[in-house]
């Protein structure tokens, strides 16, 4: 094998996985562009879904998608960069603060499915949201807040000592120390590791599901209060139905929820690289 | 009116710093006399970062640090329970070993002080002000919006030495200000340190025992946490008291 040569046995491993991975996903793009093309036209991304194949559309699931993203970075950002800084820079390195840590990492690995259970159980009943936008907001927000606070930690602690050290050498408070140096030096890490723990919760169907997702519904939602829906559901409502123009429904929906997740990243790319060299 | 000279800016008093249970520094009592150089010189180790760390309680930020002993600056118990140690550091700033300027532009790096602690005056005279007095004003005075990071070594640790300058300290302390610099920047620093003096109460810790006999008047030479002497510096290094001062100077090993 002409690898071989170059990489070593172990080398050679990981590339044959890596174009493994990348001929995977190109394949998978591909079936989906093949089978949902054809139902991409504008009408699609506004009409409703409908008995009828030939006039259904994501309209309603786009926007629940949209408001669902909106309110889960909303909760989540704050909520996750402030509990990172808090055990970065305030809370005392002591034996409570590794029980707290190894709680955070292995919330990290529990399923979506039981977000849902638990957000079910939370935000829809004992807080009264209701199959709501906010109840699935929240509950998405709760699904992403460990891997935001663990690569906010990461970032933070990336930061050089000496940068600390000499802004507090100034006569800088800790807050001044916080939002002037290591909050902007750390914002790209944040952004880049929140990015992806934002695009996985939003692409979620399991935890909505269970919360109670709203199948049909005709109209796009006008705020947090409004019946739950979103292109996840949508795509997994239209894939049990028998007829194949469905399908192709389906194929189409997968392809808008990529495009947007794809739109999402490059956006926080373009910031990123932004904030880098406002930075230098 | 300005107090008479032989009232110390500066002393410590049985000050003792301790890591994690081990002694860092042990016993340490010293005057720092007002506008002179005071130089630390001492082995690697021996506790010089230490013993500066105390004179602005920048010690208290590394976790498992232990302080004893007092601390006075114009006569105050600088570790009193009322004292705010961000109020401490504006009086008595703090330039370290690596050049550490803010990834920011260098307005910004000198700004940052005096927008920290509500400055009202006019920010740009006080930048050219003090970039001025650190010789470095004619090298920057045309980008001072570049970034800071893009300047050289020598330049950067002169930018750090303005940037403290600009929260108008009476003390600073220097952390081995040219060990990470070439002769040639490590001169305009001890020129731009000799320039302060009278102006400034400088302490300068230096492993460099010819920049310590250049620049200052009075020398502590300080070993395995122990201040083993302190006294003019011209005394400490032709003649000196104790056996371990002089095997130190000579280099010869213990
Ligand atoms: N942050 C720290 N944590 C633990 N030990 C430290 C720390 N800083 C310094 N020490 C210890 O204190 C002693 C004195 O160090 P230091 O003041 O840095 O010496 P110098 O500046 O003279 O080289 C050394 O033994 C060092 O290992
Ligand atoms: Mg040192």
């Amino acid at each position: 094998m002409i690898f071989l040569r170059y990489h070593g046995k172990v080398g050679t491993a990981c590339a044959v996985g890596a174009w493994t991975a990348t001929a995977g996903l190109i394949l998978l793009a591909g079936f989906l562009a093949v089978r949902g093309w054809g139902v991409l036209d504008p009408a699609f991304f506004l009409s409703s879904p409908s008995r009828d194949p030939g006039r259904a559309g994501i309209g309603p699931a786009l926007a629940g998608t949209l408001w669902l993203a909106l309110l889960t970075v909303a909760f989540a950002l704050p909520v996750g960069v402030g509990a990172a800084v808090y055990l970065e820079e305030y809370a005392p390195k002591n034996r409570w603060a590794t029980f707290g840590e190894s709680v955070v990492v292995s919330l990290a690995g529990v399923p979506s499915v039981v977000y849902g259970v638990a957000g079910l159980a939370v935000f829809v009943r004992a807080m009264g949201a209701g199959r709501s936008i906010l109840a699935g907001g929240l509950t998405l927000a709760v699904l992403a807040l460990p891997v935001v606070i663990a690569t906010s930690r990461e970032a933070i602690r990336s930061v050089p000592d000496g940068l600390r050290r000499a802004a507090y050498g100034l006569g800088a408070t800790r807050w001044q120390v916080l939002r002037h140096q290591i909050l902007p030096a750390a914002a790209p890490g944040i952004a880049t590791g929140s990015c992806l723990a934002f695009t996985r919760a939003v692409g979620e169907a399991a935890p909505l599901l269970v919360i109670g997702a709203a199948s049909f519904v005709t109209f796009a939602p006008q705020g947090p209060g409004d019946p739950l829906i979103s292109l996840p559901t949508r795509i997994f409502a239209w894939t049990t139905h028998a007829q194949p123009e469905f399908g192709a429904l389906a194929a189409g929906a997968a392809i808008a929820l990529l495009l947007l997740l794809l739109a999402a990243n490059l956006a926080v790319l373009a910031a990123r690289r932004r904030m880098r060299r406002a930075y230098l | 009116m300005t107090p008479p000279a032989s009232v110390p800016v500066l002393s410590a008093e049985g000050l003792s710093v301790s890591f994690d249970g081990r002694t860092a520094l042990s016993n340490v009592s010293l005057e720092l006399p007002r506008g002179r150089i005071v130089s630390i010189i001492g082995p690697s180790g021996c506790g010089k970062t230490t013993l500066l760390r105390c004179f602005n309680r920048m010690n208290e930020l590394v976790e498992g640090a232990h302080t004893a002993g007092a601390v006075r600056f114009e006569g105050f118990d600088l570790y009193a329970a009322h004292v705010d140690p961000v109020e401490v550091r504006r009086q008595i700033g703090m330039v370290f070993q690596q050049p550490t300027p803010f990834p920011k532009s260098v307005f910004d790096n000198v700004a940052f002080g005096p927008r920290a602690s509500g400055f009202k005056g006019d920010l740009h005279a006080l930048v050219e002000e003090v970039l001025s007095s650190a010789g470095l004003w004619p090298e920057v005075a045309a980008e001072l919006d570049a970034p800071a990071l893009a300047l050289s070594a020598g330049q950067q640790q002169r930018l750090c030495i303005a940037r403290t300058l600009a929260v108008k300290p009476s003390v600073l302390l220097m952390d081995e200000p040219t060990s990470a610099l070439d002769p040639t920047a490590t001169a305009r620093i001890e020129a731009l340190v000799h320039s302060l003096k009278g102006t400034y109460t400088v302490v300068i810790a230096t492993h460099d025992l010819q920049q310590a006999a250049r620049l200052s008047d009075l020398t502590a030479f300080l070993d395995g946490g122990d201040l083993v002497e302190y006294g003019p510096t011209e005394t400490l290094f032709t003649n000196p008291r104790d056996p371990r001062t002089e095997s130190y100077l000579t280099g010869r090993a213990r």
